[in-house]
């Protein structure tokens, strides 16, 4: 099936990749591309280093949500606050919501339970994708997560099931297990792997494609493969510094988009490095990229 | 004179590692003994090292022509983790205890900073060991890298707040039923009552029994993460900041400088990795076909990067630009000419 078709049903997009490879870049290439076909997108971002809002030139969140341009709206997400929100609406009574934020259990659970700060996150995108966001946006079509590098990229997918086996009563764990369906569904939910065609990214990359198909036995809708140096024809004979930079650094490419193909035979968008600072343009130029490489792929 | 620690920080990405094992090449090359302690280097720098042989062993020691010897070792979650468990469980019985516990798996992976502390650790024992002459730190990719540095104080605090205190209490009684929180009366009771029906009791006391296992590591650990703090911000100790390339990473850059001074660590000189080379030409790209404008466009750009962060900065910390090379330099031939360059900068 054709894979913008797919992206465009999609209610979750994970973005994910090595550090610095330009995930947050095309998320929003993504929540761009995706706001240009029809659909409300909202784009959440984890990073303390908030910088969404300058590649959509917009002001920054600060926690709420942003309308950037039409239908493509973004928001800045603290995972423990979130936590702290579901105590507080949990509990209702002020006196007993200060005790328990106060509690170092709380704290201590918040901090050491593994997998609950990235299952909050993700509740969050399901309860605004099921329609009960606030009056700006009360129903997004779609949520596109730029997810932190963390350095084992399946570990943000796995927490809701890891919540799910560890807290097997009460909210929490319902909640955990009502994710974790969400994110097992195929139609409602979708990984885009990004990469540089460097030696590092790719082998993160094929880690990650092989851990998505043994743990959760899926794949990527896409993977990107981002900051391409452009090709250089054989017979280009200038010799100078920069052109022998290029053709090297060409030629890594190549070998690691190959290195790529023999794992991955899905869609795959090539993007190249451009000659355009970080904003609005380069976000709409790799937008445009991604969308006729998927198209044609 | 180079401190006998440095530790290498900077965000995802920017080639902490490969500078770490290249400072370190170059110290051997000089004649000082010298570890490197690396987070997640690539296959082909694990060659180059060979700390992939014998993942059972800490420490391995790099064959390298050179007139001092290179030591590496390899931090990895899992396997410190397990280290600790074998180092501190009492008897078998313990070891067994802590090994079956449902949380052993999912926290040996992520548990909050023992990665961190682990590393802290091991350097607190390698410098109090006085083996090496230089020690290398590499940093793990954190989401913000001072993490890292924040580790020890961080258990500290943890372990000072009460909450460790909390979760060691004997909190189930001998039919392992919940002993209410007596003291803090019907309030204590609905804060319970809250977290059973949140988390389920049986959580709670998975994870009271977890921490209750590893108690023997808290023994005297205040005492030691203090002095990795205290011996962290002396003089032997300095930073080494690598930075990405082009002008957007200045920002992230200037914000780790202020940050680790601030915290009052000693930070040595920035490093801006991968810059690209000046080049004669219009830095306009005709179209994305167009190599060598591109090449000039980026050259521009990393250039401009450079000169506003020396201007920023002024003279309060020496500026070293490595610049791209064709390839990432993963022998130890290469590494050690990387480091030398670094050196050589740093001089200058
Ligand atoms: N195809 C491209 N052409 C030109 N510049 C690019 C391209 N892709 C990314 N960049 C630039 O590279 C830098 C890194 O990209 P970005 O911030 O998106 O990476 P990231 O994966 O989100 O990084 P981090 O892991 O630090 O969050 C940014 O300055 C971005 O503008
Ligand atoms: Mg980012």
């Amino acid at each position: 099936m054709d894979v913008l078709r797919r992206l465009e049903g999609l209610e979750l997009i994970v973005v994910t990749g090595k550090g610095g490879v330009g995930k947050s870049v095309v998320t929003a290439s993504l929540g761009r591309l995706l706001a240009a076909r029809g659909r409300k997108v909202l784009l959440f971002e984890v990073d303390p280093r908030e910088n969404l809002h300058q590649l959509l030139d917009t002001q920054p969140s600060g926690g709420e949500i942003i309308n950037a341009s039409p239908r493509l709206y973004l928001q800045h997400i603290e995972p423990r606050e979130l936590i702290d929100d579901l105590v507080r609406e949990k509990l209702k009574v002020n006196l007993l919501v200060n005790r328990v934020l106060a509690s170092p259990v709380h704290r201590h659970f918040t901090e050491g339970a593994p997998g609950l700060k990235e299952s909050a996150v993700f509740g969050r995108a399901l309860r605004m994708v099921e329609g009960h966001g606030p009056s700006i946006l009360r129903r997004p079509d779609v949520v596109i997560l730029d997810a932190p590098a963390t350095g084992h990229g399946v570990s943000w997918l796995a927490a809701p099931q890891l919540v799910a086996d560890v807290v097997r009563s009460g909210p929490i764990g319902h909640m955990a297990e009502v994710i974790s369906a969400f994110l097992g569904d195929r139609s409602r939910f979708g990984v885009v792997v990004v990469t540089t065609a460097e030696e590092m990214p790719v082998e993160e990359s094929l880690e990650l494609i092989a851990a998505l198909d043994g743990r959760f036995g899926r794949e990527p809708e896409a993977v990107i493969a981002n900051a391409l140096y452009p090709a250089i024809d054989a017979a280009e004979a200038e010799d100078d510094p920069a052109t022998a930079l290029w053709r090297d650094r060409r030629a890594i490419n190549v070998t690691q988009l190959e290195r790529l193909a023999t794992a991955w035979t899905g869609p795959l968008a090539e993007v190249p490095l451009m000659a355009i600072d970080p904003g609005p343009a380069l976000v709409g130029a790799i937008a445009r990229r991604i969308e006729a490489q998927l198209r044609s792929s | 004179m180079s401190a006998p620690l440095t530790i290498v920080v900077g965000s995802g990405g920017v080639g902490k590692t490969t500078l770490a094992a290249a400072i370190a090449a170059d110290e051997a090359r000089r004649g000082n003994d010298t570890l490197v302690m690396t987070f997640d280097p690539s296959l082909r720098l694990k060659d180059a090292l060979g700390v992939d042989v014998d993942p059972e062993s800490n420490e391995i020691r790099v064959p390298m022509d050179a007139p001092g010897e290179l030591w590496a070792s390899l931090l990895d979650a899992r396997r410190t983790f397990d280290t600790l468990v074998d180092r501190y469980a009492p008897d078998d019985t313990a070891r067994q205890r802590i090994l079956t516990n449902r949380f052993y798996d999912h926290l040996s992976g992520s548990l909050a900073g023992v990665l961190e502390y682990m590393a802290s650790e091991r350097l607190f024992e390698v410098a109090s060991f006085g083996k090496y002459q230089r020690v290398i730190l590499d940093t793990p990719p954190t989401r913000q890298a001072l993490d890292f540095l924040g580790a020890p104080e961080r258990i500290v605090s943890f372990l000072e707040s009460g909450a460790l205190r909390i979760a060691l209490k004997p909190w189930f009684d001998a039919n392992g039923n919940f002993k209410a929180m007596a003291r803090l009366g019907v309030l204590g009771r609905n804060v319970e009552a809250f977290f059973d029906r949140m988390v389920g009791m049986e959580l709670l006391r998975d994870m009271a029994e977890f921490f209750q296992a590893f108690t023997p590591l808290y023994d005297g650990f205040v005492e030691r993460a203090l002095e990795v703090q205290k011996m962290l911000r002396s003089d032997a100790t300095s930073f080494t900041l690598v930075s990405g390339p082009g002008e957007q990473r200045v920002a992230d850059t200037l914000f780790f400088a202020r940050k680790l001074s601030e915290a009052g660590y000693r930070l040595g000189p920035i490093v801006v990795n991968r810059v690209h080379p000046k080049v004669d030409a219009a830095p306009e790209v005709v179209n994305l076909a167009d190599g060598r404008g591109l090449l000039a466009w980026l050259g521009r750009r990393d250039h401009q990067g450079v000169a506003q962060l020396r201007d920023l900065l002024g003279d309060s910390h020496p500026l070293v630009v490595v610049p791209l090379r064709p390839d990432e330099p993963t022998n130890l031939e290469s590494l050690a000419e990387l480091g030398a360059l670094l050196r050589e900068q740093l001089k200058g």
